[in-house]
C-alpha cells in the first residue's frame, strides 16, 4: 500500500513538473534559510561552554555610580582577586588578568599576538589542556609564558618542540616557554594566544595594588557546593569593606552568560545578543511557516486536479483515512526531497553566509544532532504542510467530483487567501525592517564624528618608540605622503582610560562625572582633524604644557556659560588649567553621546600612533613610504597598521549583521511568497478559464481581463500592507530604543515597502493573468 | 430460483437548491434479482445517475428503504456500508475515471489494495483479469496512451477485479464510437451470462436492448417497465 503511495507521489511529481518545482523549491529555500539561522544560533548558544568548570566560573564586573547612574565595567581593582580568595569561603580560585598585545620574536620570526597576563589560577579556572609542559608548574618560573599550539607553531615551526625555548617579547624581555596548550575553540568570548604571569604586566606599579583604579579583569571559580546567592552577596559587599567613600561594588557574572547576556543598564543585566538570538530563532520558524503555507496553498489550489482521483479512489472503496495517509505521505516525500535539496544549497551557501556573519560555521553532517534536526524539520514540515490539504482533499464527495461538478470551495478559498495575506504581511515587515536598519546604520555612520576618519592610520607602538617619535614624525612628513602624525594613549574609537573625582569652579557634584583621559602630542588635533573651538592647542614642548589641558565641549558646558578658558580642574594634588576647548568627538558607543574628555600633553605612556596620509597620494605609495621610515627607526617590529575608517565600520558589525540578515530574509520571504502567489495565480486563471472565455466572447479587452484577474490579489496585498505596518512599526520602535542616537521612523518607509510589495505581486500575477487573457476563447469554451 | 439482490421501497432523494427543495428521485419501488441486466433509460435529468449512485452507496436516499442482500442499507453506519459496497459492487463510468498517474496494471489493482488483499494474491488476480480481457500487452501503459475503448475495458476490468455481485455502469459507452460501444456491450452481456448482475444507465435504445429489463425514468419517477 505504502509503496503505491510513493509511486503515485513520484508520478504526480514528475507529471506536474512546474508545480513540483514551485513546491519543492519554495520549501527548500525555507529549510535552507532556517537551517542557516539554526546553525548560527547553535554557535551563539555554545559560547564559553567548552570549559570543564563552566558552571563554576564567573567573570567579576564592577558597578560604578556616575552622576546618579549605575554603569557596569569589566575592569576591577588589582587586589580584588586575592581579597575575594582570602575573604570569601565559597571562592576557591581567583585570578587577575589583562588582555595585551605583544611582539614575539624567535630568530627571524616576529609576530604580534594578543594574550593575557594572569595569575596561575587562570590555568586552573579555565582547565587549559597542556600538550607540552603541565598546568601545575607552568607558572613556577616568573619568566614563564604558555603559548597556544597555533602560536607555538608559528614561532618555532610545525614539528619543533616549544617547551623550554626562549622567546623575546616586545624587543626587550625574554620569556621562557613553560607550556603549550591546545588551541581555544572559536566560540570563546575572550580568545588569547598566550598566558604569562601577571607579575610581568607593568612591574611594581603602585596603582596596581590599590583599590580605586580599575584595570584588571577578574575571574573566579566557586566551590562546586557553594551557593551562588551567598557568594554573590559577599562579593557585592567586598569593595565597600576595603575602600572608603565608594559605592562601587563587584558582582558575579557567569561566563556562560557573558556572550549572550552582557548588556547592562543601571547595573543590571538587561539582555544582550540573546535578543538577536531569540529574534532570529523566531524568524527561522516564521520562514519555515511561510514555506509550509506555500505548500498548503499550492496543494489545495490544485485540488480540482486531484478531486477526480479522490472520487475514483473513494468509489473503489478507499476510506477517508487512507486518502489522508496518502496525501500526507506525498507531502512528506516532497518535504524530504526539499530537505535533501536544502542540504545541497546549504553546502553552497554556507561560505557566503560565514562571510556575512563573520563566523566559521560548518554543516556538521557527522553530528547526529544536525541529522536529527534535519529529519525533524523534514517531518514537521511535511506534516504541517500536508495535514490541511490532506483533510481538505479527502473530504470531497465522489458523486460530486466524478460528475465533474465544481468543488465547493468556500472555506478553502478563505483559508488560502488568509495564508497569502500572512505571507505577504511577513514579507512586508522584513522589507520595512531592512530599510529602517539600513537607515539607522547610515544615520550613525554619517553623524559628525568630530574628527576626520579618512586616510587615518593607526599603529600600535611600544614605550621604546616614544622618544623617537619627533624624529619619525619629521621624516614621515618629509616623505611627502604624510600630512602629520601623533601619539595617543588609546585608540581613537574606543573608550580608553577614564576616571572621576575631579572638581572645578562652576560645577556641582563634579567628583561624580566620569571623564576620559587622552594623553597626546601637540600634533593630535591637527592629525585627527579635531576642531579647537576656543582657546589654543598645545605648545611645541611638553614642559610648557605640564599643567595645561584641553577639554571637550561637553565638559566645557558642565562648567557653566562662562568661557572655561583659565578654569582650574583639580583632583588631589593635580591642578590643571584649561587652555582650550575641543569639539565633542564620538568614541566608544557610536550610537550614543560620548563621555567628556580631558586632553593632556603627555606623550609618555602612549600606545598608539596615528598617521594622516596626504590627500591625493595613492595609499600603497603612502604605505610603502611609511614602512620605510618605520623600518629604519623601529626595525624590530613588524609593520602592522589598521585604517581608522575600517575600524569604524567594524563598530557597526552587530547592526550590519541585523541589516544584512533581514535583507536576506526579506528577499527570501518575498521569493517564497511569490512562488506561492505565482502558483495561485496560475490556478485562478485556470479555474476561471471559462468565465474569461465568455467575457472575451462578449467583448472584454485583454487589459480588462488582466485587471479582473489581478485585482483580487491586489486586495490581498493591500490588506497585508495594512497589517504589516503596525507590526513593523512596533518592532522597530522597540529596536531603536536601544540607541541614544537614532532615526525617527518616517512614513515614507512604509509607502516604499508597500509599493515594492505591490509591484512584485503584480509582476508575479500579471504573467499568469496575461497568459489567460490572451488565450483563445474557442479553446476554453469547448466542453470535454 | 433466483435471490433478490436489492430492493428499494419508496426510496426518495431530495436536495436543497437554494431555498427550493428539489426531488431527484420520487418514491422509487424496485426489486433487483441476482443475474438481472437492467437498463435505466430516460432523458437527461430524469434521475438515472442519481439512482445508480444511491444504489452504489456513493450517495444515499433521503427517505424510504433500501435493502441490499437482506441488509437494511438506509439504517446502516457509514463504515458498514463502505464494507458492503467494497465487497459487492463495482463501478464503470462514462468518462472511465482511470487514475492518470497509474498504469493499467496498477489501476486494476487499486480496489484490491483497499480490500487488503495480499500481494501475491493480487498479482494472480490482476494477471487473470488482464488475460481474460486480452490486454496483457498493455499492462504497463498509462491511461493517456490508450484509446477510449481500451480505457473503458480497463475500467470494466477494474470494476470486476473485486468479484462483485453487482456492476453499476453509468453510460459506459457515452464517450465511445459505435464499434467500441458494441464491443463493450457484448462484454457486458457476456459477464451477465456468467452471473454478474448489471444495472446500466443509457440513452441508447440499442444498448438498452442488451438488458433483460428496461426501466424508464422521468423526473425522478419510474414511468414504465
Amino acid at each position: 500500500m505504502f509503496l503505491n503511495y510513493i509511486k503515485i507521489a513520484f508520478r504526480t511529481l514528475l507529471k506536474n513538473k512546474g508545480y513540483s518545482f514551485l513546491n519543492i523549491f519554495g520549501l527548500a529555500i525555507g529549510i535552507t534559510c532556517a537551517s542557516l539561522i539554526f546553525l548560527w544560533v547553535e554557535d551563539e548558544l555554545s559560547f564559553n561552554k567548552n570549559f570543564d568548570k563552566q558552571d563554576q566560573v564567573y567573570y567579576v564586573p564592577t558597578n560604578q555610580n556616575y552622576e546618579g547612574e549605575w554603569r557596569t565595567f569589566y575592569s576591577t581593582p588589582g587586589p580584588l582577586a586575592q581579597d575575594m580568595l582570602n575573604d570569601i569561603p565559597g571562592i576557591v580560585k581567583a585570578t587577575r588578568s589583562s588582555l595585551e598585545e605583544r611582539l614575539f620574536v624567535v630568530g627571524d620570526n616576529s609576530i604580534t599576538r594578543s594574550g593575557r597576563y594572569a595569575d596561575a589560577d587562570f590555568l586552573e579556572i579555565f582547565s587549559l589542556k597542556f600538550v607540552e609542559g603541565n598546568r601545575e608548574d607552568a607558572f613556577v618560573n616568573p619568566e614563564a609564558i604558555v603559548l597556544t599550539q597555533e602560536t607555538a607553531e608559528q614561532l618555532f615551526g610545525k614539528d619543533e618542540k616549544a617547551l623550554g625555548k626562549v622567546v623575546r617579547v616586545s624587543n626587550k624581555d625574554n620569556y621562557l616557554v613553560t607550556g603549550v596548550i591546545e588551541n581555544l575553540p572559536n566560540n570563546v568570548s575572550f580568545p588569547f594566544n598566550w598566558v604569562a604571569p601577571f607579575e610581568r604586566y607593568r612591574d611594581g606599579a603602585e596603582w596596581m595594588t590599590e583599590y580605586g583604579s580599575n584595570f584588571s579583569d577578574t575571574f573566579v571559580e566557586l566551590a562546586p557546593e557553594a551557593n551562588f546567592e551567598t557568594v554573590d552577596t559577599q562579593v557585592r559587599a567586598l569593595i565597600g569593606t576595603k575602600e572608603e567613600n565608594t559605592d562601587d561594588y563587584a558582582f558575579l557574572h557567569t561566563i556562560k552568560d557573558w556572550h549572550l547576556r552582557s548588556k547592562f543598564e543601571g547595573g543590571e543585566i538587561v539582555g544582550g545578543r540573546i535578543t538577536y538570538v531569540r529574534l532570529f530563532t523566531i524568524i527561522a520558524f516564521v520562514i519555515l511557516l511561510i514555506a509550509c503555507i506555500n505548500f498548503m496553498n499550492l496543494s489545495t489550489a490544485r485540488s480540482e486536479k486531484r478531486a477526480n482521483e479522490v472520487g475514483v479512489r473513494k468509489a473503489m472503496g478507499s476510506g477517508r483515512g487512507r486518502l489522508i495517509t496518502q496525501f500526507i505521505s506525498e507531502a512528506l516525500i516532497l518535504s524530504i526531497i526539499a530537505t535533501v535539496f536544502s542540504v545541497v544549497m546549504l553546502a553552497i551557501l554556507l561560505p557566503q553566509f560565514n562571510l556575512i556573519i563573520d563566523k566559521n560555521l560548518t554543516l556538521g553532517l557527522a553530528n547526529p544532532m544536525h541529522i536529527l534536526s534535519l529529519i525533524t524539520v523534514a517531518i514537521v514540515c511535511g506534516l504541517l504542510a500536508g495535514l490541511y490539504p490532506a483533510f481538505y482533499l479527502s473530504s470531497f464527495k465522489p458523486v460530486e467530483v466524478l460528475k465533474g461538478l465544481k468543488v465547493t470551495e468556500g472555506s478553502a478559498t478563505l483559508i488560502r487567501k488568509g495564508l497569502v495575506v500572512g505571507q505577504f504581511t511577513i514579507s512586508i515587515v522584513f522589507i520595512i525592517v531592512t530599510i529602517l536598519v539600513y537607515q539607522q546604520i547610515q544615520f550613525a555612520k554619517n553623524r559628525d564624528l568630530g574628527y576626520n576618519k579618512d586616510q587615518l592610520l593607526s599603529m600600535r607602538i611600544d614605550l621604546d618608540f616614544i622618544p623617537k617619535f619627533n624624529v619619525v614624525q619629521q621624516e614621515l612628513i618629509r616623505t611627502g605622503s604624510v600630512d602629520n602624525a601623533t601619539l595617543c594613549n588609546s585608540s581613537l574609537l574606543s573608550g580608553g582610560n577614564n576616571g572621576s573625582g575631579f572638581s572645578w569652579k562652576g560645577g556641582t557634584d563634579t567628583e561624580d562625572v566620569l571623564i576620559s583621559f587622552r594623553n597626546v602630542t601637540q600634533s593630535f588635533f591637527d592629525t585627527t582633524g579635531m576642531e579647537i573651538i576656543e582657546g589654543r592647542g598645545f605648545s611645541e614642548t611638553v614642559e610648557a604644557d605640564s599643567t595645561s589641558v584641553l577639554i571637550s565641549e561637553s565638559l566645557a558646558k558642565m562648567m557653566g556659560n562662562e568661557s572655561p578658558i583659565g578654569n582650574i580642574i583639580s583632583r588631589g594634588d593635580d591642578v590643571l588649567e584649561v587652555v582650550g576647548v575641543v569639539k565633542d568627538y564620538v568614541y566608544g558607543d557610536m550610537f550614543d553621546a560620548s563621555d567628556p574628555v580631558l586632553f593632556m600633553h603627555f606623550p609618555s605612556y602612549t600606545r598608539y600612533m596615528f598617521i594622516k596620509t596626504k590627500a591625493g597620494v595613492p595609499i600603497n605609495e603612502a604605505l610603502s613610504d611609511i614602512e620605510a621610515v618605520m623600518k629604519t627607526h623601529n626595525p624590530a617590529f613588524p609593520f602592522e597598521y589598521s585604517f581608522i575608517d575600517e575600524a569604524f565600520n567594524e563598530k557597526f558589525k552587530n547592526e550590519q549583521l541585523v541589516g544584512e540578515l533581514s535583507q536576506i530574509f526579506a528577499i527570501l520571504a518575498i521569493l517564497i511568497s511569490c512562488l506561492g502567489l505565482f502558483g495561485l495565480a496560475a490556478y485562478t486563471a485556470q479555474q476561471r478559464r471559462k468565465e474569461i472565455g465568455v467575457r472575451k466572447v462578449l467583448g472584454a479587452s485583454v487589459s480588462g481581463i488582466v485587471k479582473l484577474l489581478s485585482q483580487d490579489f491586489l486586495k490581498l496585498v493591500l490588506i497585508s500592507i495594512v497589517l504589516a505596518i503596525p507590526i513593523a512599526w512596533y518592532f522597530m520602535q522597540d529596536w531603536l530604543q536601544d540607541y541614544a542616537y537614532r532615526i525617527e521612523i518616517n512614513w515614507w518607509v512604509f509607502i516604499i515597502a508597500g509599493v515594492v510589495a505591490i509591484l512584485i505581486a503584480m509582476v508575479t500575477v500579471s504573467f499568469q493573468a496575461i497568459k489567460a487573457a490572451i488565450a483563445n476563447p474557442a479553446d476554453s469554451l469547448k466542453t470535454e | 430460483m433466483t435471490n433478490t439482490l436489492l430492493s428499494l421501497n419508496e426510496a426518495t432523494r431530495t436536495v436543497n437548491s437554494g431555498s427550493n427543495k428539489v426531488t431527484l428521485l420520487d418514491n422509487i419501488d424496485l426489486q433487483v434479482k441476482e443475474g438481472e441486466f437492467i437498463s435505466l433509460m430516460g432523458p437527461s435529468g430524469s434521475g438515472k445517475s442519481t439512482l445508480l449512485n444511491c444504489i452504489g452507496m456513493l450517495d444515499s436516499f433521503t427517505d424510504g428503504g433500501y435493502t441490499f442482500l437482506g441488509e437494511p442499507v438506509h439504517s446502516m453506519k457509514e463504515k458498514n456500508r463502505s464494507k458492503l459496497y467494497k465487497e459487492y459492487i463495482g463501478f464503470v463510468f462514462q468518462a472511465y475515471h482511470l487514475i492518470d498517474e497509474l498504469n493499467v496494471w496498477e489501476n486494476i489493482e487499486t480496489p484490491l489494495l483497499y480490500k487488503n488483499v495480499k500481494s501475491s494474491e493480487r498479482k494472480a488476480m490482476v494477471a487473470d483479469m488482464l488475460d481474460r480481457f486480452n490486454i496483457v500487452g498493455k499492462k504497463d501503459l498509462f491511461p493517456q496512451q490508450l484509446s477510449g475503448g481500451q480505457q473503458q475495458l480497463v475500467g470494466i476490468a477494474r470494476a470486476l477485479i473485486g468479484q462483485p455481485k453487482l456492476i453499476l455502469a453509468d453510460e459506459p459507452t457515452g464517450n465511445l464510437n459505435s464499434k467500441q460501444s458494441t464491443e463493450i456491450m457484448e462484454l457486458f452481456s457476456q459477464l451477465n451470462k456468467e452471473g454478474v448482475t448489471i444495472i446500466q444507465a443509457t440513452h441508447s435504445e440499442k444498448n438498452a436492448s442488451y438488458g433483460s429489463r428496461i426501466i424508464n425514468l422521468l423526473d425522478g419517477k419510474i414511468v414504465s417497465e
